[in-house]
């Protein structure tokens, strides 16, 4: 136990290292000692963690792992945000993939419609719409660097040590109700019908919940008109311009 | 497979990415970036959810997943409506600008670091020396337009 705090701490020390060389601090260089150190950093929390017990699957989930991580520590480095959201795109890729191999057929499929078809191509047109040169100087600094990269390595050490240690005591029941066997996955969250089990289970169960998230999407629909169609009015308003 | 091993996986890549998230949304200014690392918290909290439903073999944690997906997307809807008019006010996406929305007990952030970049990325091109008779300036050129 001590050994794995000893070993988490290293780790989370490393990690804030290099998340602080990463993040953009005006002419500093230094982003290849930081991405050196970050994945040195995710390296060892690899090694700490028991595989998934099937060395192909084993290989798949690493690299989709390392994709997305990887992915996302180059969005939160880039000081360019046309290229922040262009690798943001591809961690979700990552993350869709993630979500594919753990037995979530249609959220894979619908992170990537939704975030890199819909919201991200959003974004980028907005940024290119105001940012048309690319990098401003402020995107070349960060606030107070060093107390977000130390805040994001702990937490990130301290789940690390929390799930881990609770994986390794013997005495902690995770999973009350008898452990069901392959069987019985494949026919409920593994089955080949995936979409008619989650519709069933989206559609009767959470029914109510739907309504209100079609609510809740109307609502923002009007908000977010309501919102634009302010920006146009003290013009319309003001006598300055003839 | 090993379940418990690979819900072990999830959760710790699930806390990276919110880690990351975090840090991202704690330090960048840009506002469009730290929308960006919000939304990268949130696929951190949706990985940790269908590991946990890979593991119950439950629908529970995909269904929390639909609705996380749905109220990110209004929440992208709202961020790009107020993006585009906080753009719109100040012409910049430097989120520096709305300093004066701080608390009131809050001491103004002044950007000595920012001043002290572009002083030192000014490229000063030489110069000649004005010489000769300054020229009539021609305002039909001045004023005309290619297209409107």
């Amino acid at each position: 136990m001590n050994e794995m705090v000893a070993v988490l701490g290293l780790a989370t020390a490393i990690l804030a290292l290099g998340l602080w060389f990463l993040l953009p601090r005006g002419a500093a260089a230094g982003r290849a000692i930081g991405a050196l150190l970050a994945a040195v950093a995710l390296g060892i929390l690899a090694s700490r963690i028991p595989g998934v017990g099937h060395l192909p699957a084993e290989i798949v989930f690493y690299i989709l792992a390392g994709v997305t991580l990887l992915s996302a520590l180059a969005t939160i480095a880039f000081r360019k945000p046309v290229y922040s959201a262009i690798w943001f795109g591809l961690s979700l890729l990552g993350t869709g993939g993630l979500m594919l191999f753990g037995g979530a057929q249609f959220l894979g499929v619908a992170t990537v419609v939704v975030y890199a078809g819909a919201i991200l191509v959003t974004f980028l047109f907005v940024l290119m719409l105001a940012q048309p040169e690319g990098q401003a100087p402020y995107d070349q600094l960060s606030w107070a660097p060093r107390l977000a990269a130390l805040t994001g390595a702990l937490l990130v050490g301290t789940l690390t040590l929390v799930v881990v240690s609770v994986f390794e005591n013997p005495d902690v029941a995770l999973r009350p109700e008898a452990p069901f066997n392959a069987a019985e996955l494949d026919e409920n969250i593994l089955s080949d019908e995936h979409m008619a089990h989650l519709g069933a289970e989206l559609f009767s169960k959470h029914l109510l919940a739907v309504e209100v998230a079609g609510t809740l999407l109307l609502a923002a629909l009007v908000g977010t008109v309501a919102i634009v169609a302010q920006i146009r009015q003290p013009e319309h308003g003001g006598s300055s311009h003839g | 497979m090993d379940e418990q091993a690979l819900l072990q996986n999830y959760l710790i890549v699930g806390a990276l990415l919110f880690g990351i998230g975090l840090v991202g949304f704690f330090s960048r200014r840009n506002m469009i970036v730290m929308f960006l690392c919000a939304e990268m918290s949130l696929q951190g909290v949706s990985l940790s959810l269908v590991g946990w439903s890979r593991y119950h073999n439950d629908w529970g944690g995909q269904m929390l997943v639909i609705f996380i997906l749905t109220v990110a997307a209004c929440e992208a809807a709202i961020a790009l409506a107020v993006v585009l008019t906080l753009f719109h006010r100040s012409g910049k996406l430097d989120i520096a600008v709305w300093q004066q929305l701080r608390e009131d007990n809050q001491a103004a952030f002044v950007d000595r670091d920012l001043v002290e970049l572009e002083r030192r990325q000014q490229v000063r091109w030489p110069t000649l020396t004005p010489a000769g008779i300054e020229p009539e300036p021609d305002l039909d050129q001045d004023t005309h337009r290619t297209h409107i």
